[in-house]
């Protein structure tokens, strides 16, 4: 401690960027890692299996912000997923941008989506917001729906080209472009984890009349979870139709998207940002396994039965048991 | 270490090179079929009644001692109706699985995620159920084993406005009326374009979002305009409330039916008994005698022997044969090539005529059929809800196409008075 307060301001700094530094090496290494291990497999199906793993863990961290710092559930994840995908389609269809350029915009208008339903909504308390995101997807559906430049309920084709310069693959390419969404998603979620918005949203949660009592700008924090949370959840879905290659609202809208990225943060834990990176990554794996070896409903049975196992035994998921344990050996 | 001469260094490579070649000659290992199916979902019940189909075909070619001396093995995963998990399930077969032939699951949203995989890899790809999946892709080793024809939009109501223009005197009047989903546009978009054709005035032309669970005030919007047709285009659940409540309400028309899907499964036939009497819809196969083709009538009787242990549609009419004709094709293009070569194979398909349980297939423009033959029934006859009778002639009575015609058409439609 002595050593902290004798720390000159520049040391401080430098300390504080270290701060930052190091996760985003660790980031950058793994990402790189994995890429090298999966190029070892030869075959398309690693990455695109891979991709579905990540795209769960960037939705998991992505809808954590919002449903795990502050305690807003938030069931309409599929609606914000769609959107992103859903812009995706219509860049395609008229100005033909990269999927680069197509990714900012997706998040862009996901957070203005998130922005405006967290000012209509974020009065509202508990059940009644998860409720009112829930019939925002419901609306979106019907939009898309009946909206027949992006393909209506008959859906859309999106033809990729097969290889991408520097990438090889196109399959290879969307791994990479997945990979650092995901990687994305957990540095924003830890920072916010770590500063003093996560410490507002924290207080949120716990009881939020108290905390607006204490000062917190509580309206404020909270639009700007869902701005965030929306915008990243958006973002993930631009690269969607590019992957599956025909998009259809029950594909974009999928009950899928909208169980897992719920049931992957509280499988795995909420209070921090590992937990929905190891919820994902645990479920999403599992998932991908049962796909093509069980070859039945297993999918969502999976999910249910993993919730039932972990609300009842370790109700914090499995970072709140760890620490259970840790502090029960202490 | 040992230390090899320069002798033992060759003949051990020798030695392995010999190795490499013999396995690669002498492939005696089986040809490997490979699909993502519908086993769970939405599409669930066509999907496993198709890979009975598949079973059925593998195990009676495998009795015959293969094909090209080798047996033949399904390799299949289930995309749970989620064509988010396709793309990979094909990569998986194609790159890991290194099957010889793929084939598409069971319906058009499956097989077009299947699409672009399928293509970059070049192999031979025939599809079941898929409406119009190459149109954009225009794939020329892409073939369809749904007899829709390269004008599927407007096939689906053909015979029925030409059919409805000869009645005397000649209708005035249709209505007009779909699901806000993929097939219900379609088929009400061909109707309509149909009925101009015909000079049939519209009087009623609307659509219902597809979850719409009470049908009886669309239909009295619709009894009110007092049309003399009326032209459906729904999905299996819409079809079965449509019908009711046609019946409820006590509309009459000089035709009702057209684009239903979900009448050709045994569970609505069952459900709806008697209320299908005199209903015109489209069909593709019906156990008429002018359809006994060679070969369909014990595939029949094997598929109903295990469809109840498999939990499948009893009946068996709707997917089945055609599921089992793809086989055929396949099996056919492979002796006639001698190989499995995807060039090769996709060559003998486009130019040849094959014999098939469900008649003889020719394929044309983007793999579709080249003679449509969607069918237009009549049901008839119809006592009680026993399941059994829709196996019997005479209970779906062929219109048209002429070459397969059973019976005349019989108007005015009657609903069941109560």
């Amino acid at each position: 401690m002595k050593e902290v307060i004798t720390q000159s301001p520049e040391s401080r700094a430098s300390a504080k960027s270290l701060r930052w530094v190091f996760p985003i090496v660790i980031c950058a290494s793994v990402g790189i890692a994995s890429l090298l291990l999966l190029d070892l497999a030869k075959t398309d199906y690693a990455f695109l299996a891979a991709y579905t793993v990540l795209q769960f863990v960037a939705l998991a961290t992505a809808w954590n912000i919002l449903g795990g710092y502050a305690g807003y559930v938030n069931f309409g994840v599929a609606g914000f997923f769609a959107v992103g995908v859903y812009t995706s389609v219509v860049i395609y269809k008229t100005l033909q941008w990269p999927l680069l350029f197509t990714i900012p915009l997706a998040a862009a208008v996901a957070g203005l989506l998130g922005l405006g339903m967290g000012y209509l909504t974020l009065r509202l308390r508990g059940v009644f917001f998860s409720i009112a995101t829930l019939a925002m997807s419901v609306v979106l559906n019907t939009l898309v729906v009946n909206w027949s430049f992006v393909g209506g309920s008959r859906g859309v084709y999106i033809l990729h080209p097969e290889t991408m310069p520097f990438f090889g693959t196109y399959a290879r390419y969307l791994f990479v472009v997945m990979l650092t969404l995901a990687m994305g998603s957990i540095l924003i979620a830890r920072f916010i984890e770590n500063s003093w918005i996560g410490n507002g949203l924290a207080a949120l949660k716990d009881d939020e009349m108290a905390a607006e009592c204490a000062g917190v700008p509580s309206l404020r924090m909270k639009l700007f979870a869902t701005t965030v949370s929306g915008a990243l959840l958006g973002a993930i879905g631009a690269p969607f139709p590019y992957f599956i290659t025909y998009v259809d609202p029950n594909s974009a809208f999928s009950l899928t998207i909208a169980v897992n990225a719920i049931a992957m943060p509280l499988i795995g834990g909420t209070a921090t940002w590992l937990g929905p990176v190891i919820g994902a990554l645990l479920l999403g794996t599992l998932q991908q396994i049962a796909t093509v070896t069980i070859s039945s409903a297993l999918n969502l049975l999976i999910v249910g039965v993993l919730l039932v196992f972990f609300i009842t035994v370790a109700p914090n998921g499995i970072i709140g048991f760890i620490r259970d344990m840790r502090e029960k050996r202490k | 270490m040992t230390n090899l001469t320069r002798r033992d260094t060759f003949s051990l490579a020798g030695g392995a090179l010999a190795a490499m070649a013999s396995s690669a000659y002498g492939q005696a290992g089986p040809i490997k079929i490979g699909f993502g199916m519908a086993l769970t979902g939405g599409l669930a019940g066509g999907g496993k009644a198709a890979l009975l189909s598949y079973q059925i075909w593998a195990e009676e070619v495998n009795a015959r001692g293969g094909i090209l001396g080798r047996k033949v093995e399904l390799v299949h995963y289930d995309d749970q109706s989620n064509p988010a998990t396709v793309p990979g399930i094909y990569s998986k077969l194609i790159d890991i699985d290194k099957v010889d032939i793929v084939i598409s699951g069971y319906a058009t949203v499956p097989t077009a995620a299947a699409m672009p995989v399928v293509m970059q890899k070049g192999k031979v790809f025939l599809s079941l159920f898929a409406l119009a999946a190459n149109d954009e892709f225009r794939y020329d080793r892409y073939f369809q084993m749904q007899p829709n024809g390269p004008q599927a939009k407007f096939e689906f109501s053909r015979a029925y406005f030409e059919l409805a223009s000869k009645l005397s005197p000649k209708p005035q009047t249709v209505a007009l009326v779909g699901a806000d989903a993929e097939f219900g546009v379609l088929a009400v978009e061909g109707a309509r374009a149909n009925a101009k054709k015909a000079g049939i005035k519209i009087v009623y032309d609307r659509s219902y979002p597809p979850n719409t669970q009470d049908f009886g005030s669309i239909v009295r919007a619709i009894k009110a305009t007092n049309p003399d047709l009326l032209f459906i285009g729904s999905y299996p659940p819409d079809s079965a409330g449509m019908i009711r409540a046609i019946h409820e309400v006590g509309l009459n028309a000089r035709m009702v039916g057209g684009g239903m899907i979900g009448l050709q499964f045994a569970a609505l036939k069952q459900q709806l008994g008697p209320m299908l009497n005199n209903i015109v819809a489209y069909d593709l196969y019906a156990p008429e005698p002018t359809m006994n083709f060679p070969g369909v009538a014990p595939f029949l009787a094997k598929y109903r022997e295990r469809a109840v242990q498999a939990g499948v549609d009893p009946l068996g009419i709707y997917i089945p044969p055609f599921a089992y004709a793809e086989m055929q094709i396949l099996e056919s293009s492979v002796n006639a090539v001698k190989s499995l070569d995807d060039k090769k194979l996709a060559e003998h398909m486009r130019a040849t005529k094959f014999s098939t349980i469900v008649g003889d297939i020719k394929f044309g423009d983007r793999g579709e059929w080249a003679e449509p033959r969607v069918l237009l029934i009549q049901y008839r006859g119809i006592v009680g809800n026993d399941v059994e009778q829709f196996k019997q002639a005479g209970k779906q009575v062929i219109l048209d196409p002429v070459a397969f015609k059973s019976g005349d058409l019989v108007t005015p439609f009657e609903p069941i008075k109560r």
